[in-house]
């Protein structure tokens, strides 16, 4: 009897064992853990680059996203999309609203422009097309940039700067004014108008003085009454 | 304050009351939201077509149109060249690896995984019609569902939300999508 108890708790186990397979198979095939999740990238912004395939001009600006090491890291911070004049994506998203070809647009997740250079107007060198594309990030996110040309001065200055001896040597300059910059206006700390508790406190003095009124009149009336 | 003051604030903020609540749509431009998210170009749209043991290419067919929208105009093509036919989820796996495609899919009818590929405006293949067909679903908001079927590719169908899920979930809940950059969104 207990040999028998025994295979049948064999035959449980291995049943056990085999049932999490079967309710993997999905169309009769064992479902793997193939599964590569999406990306939640729902919130990167658009990089395109429009142009035609045979023109020489756009080739060049699709390349300084592999070559330029700024732009390299662009790319792979955003959708980045070449987009060419022979398909169809062109046709019915670009051409009715490009003004020329090349073009370079940087987009929001939402689809604002940020940056759109057209033909000439487009940088010159891929280090030009960074700092525009960088610029126009910090304008969109109110960023003050820093200017272009403090960007590279360590890197341009390595070792100890010129020391410059100007002739005739400069005046100390004059002490610093204040600058009115349309700022906020200061507002002075002492209020004009009485505060809401006083106003409160004065209407309260004003019902007990009038309901004390009231009554004295009344104990006037009971004490003094009028001769009929 | 004077009693002819107080009238004259009460008149400026009787006439600011019809006001209230414009200030923002006059300072902020709104934002059109295109519909579908998911807005492959006509020419784009890739139908259905008999392989060659006789059974259609939906699953190719919904691939293929995805795979445009995200820019993959070659390996599109080079899809629709080699392969064809009928198709289960391993074996479509199996043969996108081949082709070096990157993707992800599910099915176990998890529909996050459908709100997202509609949110990253990626789209997806969904299974249909008891699993027998695959269309691409190319919208997913709170209220419907927009459908792109390689039988009838000329129009997106709308069907409710929960309509399409329930359908989806009773055919096996297999979907599929490319990941690659999609197209960039109409400029605003």
């Amino acid at each position: 009897m207990n040999k028998l108890l025994l295979s049948v708790l064999c035959l449980l186990a291995v049943f056990a064992a085999a049932v999490p397979c079967l309710a993997d198979t999905v169309n009769g095939v064992l479902a793997e853990e193939r599964v590569v999740n999406l990306p939640q990238d729902q919130g990167k912004w658009y990089v395109s680059v429009v142009g035609s395939a045979t023109d020489a001009r756009y080739d060049e600006i699709v390349g300084w996203f592999d070559s330029n090491a700024s732009l390299k890291k662009l790319k792979n911070q955003v959708q980045f999309c070449t987009v060419t004049s022979d398909t169809a994506i062109y046709r019915e998203r670009y051409a009715p609203n490009v003004k020329g070809l090349p073009t370079v647009r940087m987009q929001k997740a939402d689809g604002t422009v940020v940056y759109e250079a057209a033909g000439k107007n487009i940088p010159m060198t891929a280090a030009g097309l960074n700092g525009a594309l960088a610029g126009a990030v910090s304008t969109a996110q109110g960023i003050r940039p820093i200017l272009p040309w403090r960007r590279d001065m360590e890197r341009r200055c390595p070792g100890p700067c010129p020391t410059p001896q100007p002739n005739p040597q400069p005046q100390p300059d004059p002490e610093p004014q204040p600058i009115d910059d349309g700022g906020p206006p200061k507002i002075d700390d002492q209020p004009t108008e009485p505060p809401l508790w006083a106003l409160a406190l004065v209407c309260i003095a004003g019902v007990l003085v009038g309901m004390g009124g009231g009554y004295g009149k009344q104990l006037y009336a009971k004490l003094n009454p009028p001769v009929k | 304050m004077s009693q002819s003051g107080l009238k004259r604030l009460l008149l400026v903020l009787v006439l600011l009351v019809p006001f209230a609540g414009c200030e923002t749509t006059l300072v902020t431009k709104p934002v059109k939201k295109e519909m579908p998210t998911v807005n492959v170009p006509q020419a784009d749209r890739q139908s259905n077509w008999l392989g060659s043991q006789g059974q259609g290419s939906c699953v190719w067919a919904t691939t293929i149109s995805l795979l445009r929208w995200q820019g993959r105009y070659h390996t599109a093509d080079w899809i629709r060249s080699n392969y064809g036919g009928g198709e289960w989820p391993e074996d479509h796996a199996a043969k996108l690896d081949t082709a070096g495609v990157r993707y992800a899919y599910v099915t176990d009818g998890d529909v996050r995984f459908l709100e997202l590929a509609c949110r990253t405006r990626r789209g997806a293949g969904i299974t249909v019609m008891g699993g027998a067909h695959m269309v691409a679903l190319v919208h997913l908001d709170a209220r419907w569902a927009g459908i792109l079927d390689n039988n009838r590719v000329e129009k997106i169908i709308w069907v409710p939300r929960e309509t399409l899920i329930a359908e989806w979930k009773a055919s096996y809940g297999w979907a599929v999508s490319p990941i690659y950059a999609p197209a960039a969104p109409l400029p605003q």
